[in-house]
């Protein structure tokens, strides 16, 4: 008997779960339906409509301005000047760290669960893109307008599939920052080569002192140094790596950084999880120069490093950087008044005087005329090195792939730098699963 | 009766029956989490993945390795405290409450701890260069896969202790001492009484604990993930962290994490199996009848 009841209870059980999985289903092809009655009742409903919009429409801005940058600070009066500018409008800021932001996207796109507007990573745009919920922001109203007032070079961050699915927030790029007193001290001059910067790297290490530190290895990292030598990760229409992430120049520059690798004069916590982070490394007086960006220099100003800095030192071909930054971002998921609202938020945010005030608390202007602003220069004293880079600097190719690809590149190059692999082999290997990778 | 287990059982339905069924659904389709995307079939594709991808085998070893050396000396050593807390009369609690204390701890504070002691400028290194003097260079312990997963091993052992303690504890109280005195007027020594009492006695417990604790070993993701991140190039993966890798750090593989998630839970399986086979206190029974 007692054997019996089990029986029942685990039909019952499975009766349950079978009940929960069909109205998951059921609820996923419903939604369109009701979508589309929603819409079909609307021109009924005018008069709801106008009581509609004379209610404040309430946008939620999804963000990861820091906090101890004093950023956020600025960003809420930001947002009282536009609240007092636009009555209808309430904007509602969140924040979230960089991954939380991220991951937070890719729950809510399961549910809709989105925000109105996003500022965050360029690396977002293909990867949001991808997920079939952002807004073609180059269609809207004035888009064309509003994208001439900010750097070109910056909003190519936003650009996929012939359309602009975002406009630049802030840009950055990296420049070479070292230490001045061990530079000083080692009677070294500041390198302006790759060439002389490997090699100043290489006397100031010893006795516990690296004279070099990358963060990462991913193309952010290495890009930098291949395109100055000349090399390339992708043909230019992006649709083979072959001859380029393992072409000469390439493997070449990352048996360079190989043999600074076993010499101990570069090291970085994802090649040797041992290492001390980059931050701490820089305060302890471990590391003594780093390609990096802006905020490399207010982590250096907190920790008192007397510090000096300078465009990447040109290779081969020249000096070539890598974009950074981010970008303001719609979704799909809003209703027309939100979007009409998230997009003049959007626009008040990259006009000359959000832009200024940001400038103030470590965000690099997009917005020409915020570029030459006297204020901002004087915020920030190193704006004419970065202007001077980002004529020159790079966006890595915004394709929905590329975060997988960037991924490969990371493992492949600590493979080839640590000694794991020959660096012909691992970049050999690195370029077929790209292009398996781009293949699909 | 049955309407009384009924919101228990649709919390259980919901939150943990519906899942693995949607996951395993999920395993099957190369599964696209957009809420306006559709999925495709693809059959076996991410079972195959999973079987061809070089990263999941190193992580399956990792995970192996990871057992193979926590979960032995977590279980000797929580024995033996349990043995010699068991024998004394005073302190007892004291003791107890000590070996417990990094259990309760949190993973992640413990973590970095344990990071901060292994890292090329941590206190091993400390030691060993400028107060020991036995080399001048620092030894990599987190810098490459064997030390790394060694290291991260310690952390786990150290703080598996405690729990094995107070399991085998509880286990050892619950023998009857008669049997003890029965076997010394019979002649038998303290390591006699060991292995002819108190081992067949724990069998149970030491089937508890073992399986437990392969379950555990295999769930293994925050030392790994704060000591290494899986860094150098995924070398100190563990099943976990590189699920975790597939899933969030890359372009949402749902599918391929699906699978990996099954594939392990089938080798947790086969170990559970294996180990009652091998240690069924039933199977001693029937024998005995």
């Amino acid at each position: 008997m007692k054997r019996h009841a089990g029986y029942k209870l685990l039909v019952v059980l499975l009766a349950a779960v079978m009940v929960f999985s069909m109205t998951g289903c059921a609820k996923e092809t419903a939604s369109p339906s009701a979508e589309a009655s929603e819409s079909s009742s609307l021109p009924e409903s005018q008069p709801v409509q106008e009581t509609a919009a004379a209610e404040p429409v309430t946008i939620e801005f999804w963000h990861n301005y820091s906090e101890s940058d004093g950023q956020i600070a600025v960003l809420d009066e930001l947002i009282s000047k536009f609240e007092a500018e636009n009555p209808g409008i309430k904007v509602e800021p969140v924040y979230m760290e960089w991954s939380a932001l991220h991951d937070g996207v890719v729950a809510g796109a399961t549910t809709g669960t989105l925000p109105d507007v996003l500022r965050g990573d360029i690396a977002f745009v293909p990867q949001f893109g991808d997920l079939d919920v952002l807004v073609d922001m180059g269609a809207l109203p004035g888009y064309s307008d509003v994208a001439g007032g900010v750097l070109e070079s910056a909003n190519s961050t936003a650009y996929m599939n012939g359309s602009y699915y975002g406009i630049a927030a802030n840009t950055n790029t990296k420049i070479l920052y070292y230490n001045k007193t061990m530079l000083d001290a080692a009677k070294l001059s500041v390198p302006t080569t790759q060439e002389e910067m490997w090699k100043t790297a290489e006397a100031l290490s010893g006795n516990g002192v690296y004279g070099f530190v990358e963060a990462w290895t991913g193309w952010w990292n290495v890009g930098p140094y291949i395109w100055s030598n000349g090399g390339d990760v992708l043909s230019a229409d992006y649709s083979t790596a072959t001859g380029y992430v393992n072409g000469e120049v390439a493997v070449a520059t990352i048996q360079k950084l190989a043999d600074l690798y076993a010499a101990k004069v570069l090291t970085g916590p994802t090649m040797d999880p041992g290492a001390v982070g980059d931050t701490d490394g820089w305060a302890a007086g471990t590391y003594a120069m780093e390609v990096d960006g802006p905020w490399r220099g207010t982590a250096l100003d907190s920790a008192g490093i007397e510090y000096g800095a300078v465009t990447l030192p040109a290779g081969a071909a020249g000096s070539t950087s890598v974009l950074g930054g981010e970008d303001f971002m719609m979704f799909t998921s809003s209703s027309d008044a939100e979007k009409e609202a998230a997009w003049k938020f959007i626009q008040f945010m990259v006009g000359e005087e959000a832009q200024v005030a940001m400038s103030k608390v470590g965000q690099m202007p997009v917005n020409l005329a915020a570029l030459k602003n006297d204020e901002a220069l004087k915020a920030m004293p190193l704006l004419p090195v970065y202007v001077e880079a980002l004529k020159t600097a790079k966006a890595r190719p915004v394709i929905p792939e590329w975060s997988e690809i960037e991924n490969i590149i990371a493992t492949k190059v600590t493979e080839a730098i640590t000694g794991v692999k020959k660096v012909q082999a691992a970049m050999d290997e690195a370029a077929e699963e790209i292009n398996t990778v781009l293949a699909r | 009766m049955l309407a009384l287990l009924l919101p228990g059982l649709a919390v259980i339905g919901m939150f943990t029956f519906y899942p693995i069924i949607k996951m395993f659904v999920m395993s099957f389709f190369d599964w696209n989490i957009g809420y306006n995307q559709t999925s495709e079939f693809v059959g076996l594709e991410n079972y195959a993945a999973v079987f061809s991808d070089a990263t999941a085998g190193v992580a399956v070893a990792n995970t192996f390795y990871y057992m193979l050396l926590t979960v032995p000396l977590q279980m000797v050593i929580g024995l033996l405290v349990a043995l010699l807390i068991n024998g004394i009369k005073r302190l007892s609690v004291t003791f107890r409450l000590l070996y417990y204390l990094p259990v309760i701890t949190s993973w992640v504070v413990v973590a970095l701890l344990f990071r901060n002691i292994f890292s090329n400028q941590g206190l091993l290194n400390y030691l060993l260069t400028d107060v020991l003097h036995v080399t001048n260079d620092p030894i990599g312990w987190l810098s490459t896969r064997w030390p790394a997963l060694t290291a991260t091993g310690l952390l786990g052992i150290w703080k598996g202790i405690g729990w094995n303690m107070v399991i085998f504890l509880a286990a050892l109280q619950a023998i009857p001492s008669e049997y003890y005195e029965a076997a010394s007027i019979d002649g038998l020594n303290r390591t006699q009484q060991f292995f002819r009492i108190t081992l067949p006695n724990i069998k149970g417990t030491i089937l508890f604990a073992l399986v437990m604790l392969v379950i555990g070993a295999f769930n293994t993701y925050t030392p790994i993930m704060v000591m290494t991140g899986g860094n150098p190039a995924h070398q100190t993966e563990v099943v976990l962290t590189w699920l975790y890798y597939q899933t969030f750090s890359v372009t949402g593989k749902m599918g391929y994490a699906a699978a990996l998630s099954f594939f392990v839970t089938a080798i947790i399986s086969v170990l559970a199996v294996l180990l009652f086979k091998v240690f069924s206190p039933q199977q001693e029974e029937r024998k005995a009848r």
